[in-house]
């Protein structure tokens, strides 16, 4: 299994020479079983046009391809880069697409939505090819190909789904956009505020969040990699715990509770330059030894059969 | 008259070191007016860092009024409004304006795209700042931050986009065509009017002749439907924008040769060409 980053960023895609080396498209990440097994992306932020493109010059340029796209939830920043998924206007492509299923609606309602008049001139329903629309419940497991896939919710505004890809002994943990477990429940109301630092939970949320904790830990438990949303700063958290977003320190305290081997730092936020994220990267291997700490850059490929060290690579 | 250019792209945001020089965000453009109003064309992802620049004035306080002009609503040119951070601000106001039925409708649309499936923010009422929104008409005419505004609605693809004419009493002009999918007559006579004899010409430049051929259904303009209604308007300094988001800094400097060349062949040789990169300022 090989793990390739197309986006990276978090919120909004951040043009500009300061973030040339991490890349400033939003998020999207490919996974390559072997080289007969499915496709799988997850998320189709902005990074999803240039998969696309690589995609298209090879089956997906026929018609002849199959690809399974997991969205974690569809804020802008997660599905924006969906219209201009060229894989998507070529007949005889088949592209199965697997989201949280929704409270008020259903998920293809959400979709049209995205491209009906006046926003984008090609509407969802209109594209030539076959997309099969799959919607999830939290805890769902299912197999696409040889591929375990199993799901957990997470601490987020209208909440976003965690995914685990296992094939042939090896794992991949995606957990973003996810709040750390505490100071919050985020679920389909507003949070207008934050909250007073310290103040007590509801004893109702805070049961919650404790379910939905150990869910997470349970997904991420022995992974190859674990991919966690680290948006903020330990600092920008405490100014905006109602975002929901998480630090590099809630993401390594979840991933070595979990046992899991490397941690990719990911969903930068869009005003990060390249030298802070080197900066964050480095101080987050200092105060971790069960860790193998990455941030996951633009091309970054990681092969999870291969030791930690050797396994990021660049292309 | 003072215009900024903060966002040049089109379709999409496009990171990455092969833009780095004309920029990757999406429509943007900022205008000054001599009274030190200011009136915002579009509202693509260009529109945070001009948010950023603008919390360090009154905006940051909850002191500031704009005008934001709309020329239609695809992504590309609403996708920054949400991460406005001005607009977050209690105090601050807004007159928004864009092509629409309705007033009523227009703002079904921008609350559209704050739906809580699609963005943290629920709905524009947790904006913070106020928001005035009007619809504007074909031919209407109107006054945004000291400037006589006047909308013409151009095709573009399965719909159409307003280029705006922004005039100085008595004095400058300027003109923001974008997303022009003209026929193949060119701008009808009204818009040619509109930017008839303009100080600058803002106009959408997404393609060479080439790819708009193959890509007619889109609505887009080349640099020779930009070159020809330069000349036909005779402005005086024609700004080509809206590049295609596949298009590497190269390729609008090529794309720039060849807009002269056609320029002069148009007739225009007189006519100044600037190709829109973020961070350029025109002074008028």
């Amino acid at each position: 299994m090989r793990v390739r980053f197309w986006g990276v960023r978090g919120s909004l895609p951040s043009p500009g020479v300061h973030t040339n080396r991490y890349g400033g498209n939003t998020s999207c990440v490919e996974v390559r079983i072997g080289d007969q097994g499915p496709r799988i992306i997850i998320d189709a932020g902005t990074g999803i046009r240039k998969l696309g493109k690589d995609m298209a010059n090879a089956e997906f340029g026929q018609g002849q391809g199959a690809a399974h796209l997991l969205i974690s939830h569809t804020h802008w920043d997660h599905i924006q880069g969906l219209p201009f998924f060229s894989p998507l206007y070529h007949k005889g492509n088949r592209i199965f697409v697997y989201a949280r299923q929704r409270d008020d609606t259903h998920l293809r309602a959400v979709f049209q939505s995205q491209t009906e008049d006046p926003y984008f001139p090609v509407p969802f329903d209109s594209v030539q090819a076959d997309v099969a629309l799959r919607e999830l419940i939290e805890g769902a497991r299912f197999e696409i190909g040889p591929v375990k896939v199993s799901c957990t919710r997470l601490n987020h505004p209208w909440i976003a789904m965690a995914y685990r890809l296992d094939y042939e002994g090896h794992s991949l943990a995606y957990v973003t956009d996810t709040a750390p477990f505490r100071d919050i429940l985020f679920e389909h109301e507003f949070i207008q505020s934050p909250p007073e630092p310290g103040a007590p939970m509801r004893p109702d949320d805070a049961r919650k969040l404790k379910v939905m904790r150990d869910g997470v830990v349970r997904l991420c438990e022995g992974a190859d990699l674990v991919i966690y949303d680290t948006h903020f700063t330990p600092a920008e958290y405490r100014q905006f715990p109602h975002w929901g977003h998480s630090t590099p320190v809630d993401a390594m305290e979840i991933a070595e509770e979990a046992g899991a081997r490397m941690l990719a730092l990911f969903h930068h936020a869009p005003s990060r330059t390249d030298d802070e994220l080197d900066q964050i990267l480095l101080e987050s291997r200092r105060s971790t030894r069960k860790l193998d700490v990455i941030a996951a850059k633009e091309s970054m490929e990681v092969d999870l059969a291969t030791p930690a060290a050797a396994a990021a690579g660049e292309h | 008259m003072e215009i900024t250019f903060w966002g040049v792209r089109g379709s999409i945001p496009a990171p990455g070191p092969e833009t780095n020089r004309f920029g990757g965000n999406t429509s943007c453009v900022g205008v000054r007016s001599a009274r030190g109003e200011l009136v915002i064309l579009d509202a693509g992802t260009g529109i945070v860092n001009l948010g950023k620049k603008m919390m360090t004035q009154e905006f940051g306080q909850g002191r500031g009024e704009a005008t934001i002009l709309l020329s239609h609503a695809h992504w590309d040119h609403i996708q920054g409004f949400p991460f406005f951070v001005p607009v977050l601000i209690p105090g601050n106001r807004f007159t928004v304006y864009g092509p629409s039925r309705s007033s009523g409708m227009l703002e079904g649309i921008l609350e559209g795209q704050m739906n809580p499936h699609f963005s943290p923010l629920y709905t524009l009422k947790n904006m913070g700042a106020a928001l005035e929104i009007h619809a504007v008409g074909e031919g209407q005419t109107f006054e945004a931050g000291g400037l006589k505004v006047t909308g013409r609605l151009n095709p573009h693809g399965t719909t159409k986009a307003l280029a705006y004419r922004l005039e100085e009493k008595g004095r400058r002009s300027l003109v923001y065509a974008s997303d022009c999918g003209y026929t193949q007559n060119g701008p009808t006579t009204e818009v040619l009017e509109l930017y008839r004899g303009a100080d600058v010409l803002v106009h959408d430049c997404t393609y060479t002749p080439e790819d708009r051929a193959e890509r007619l259904g889109r609505g887009f303009s080349s640099i020779l439907e930009a070159a020809q209604a330069a000349a036909r308007a005779e402005v005086k300094h024609l700004v080509m924008f809206h590049y295609d988001q596949d298009y590497s800094d190269e390729q609008v400097d090529a794309l720039m040769t060849r807009c002269r060349q056609m320029l002069d062949e148009a007739g225009g040789k007189h006519i100044k060409l600037t190709a829109a990169a973020e961070g350029l300022t025109i002074r008028l």
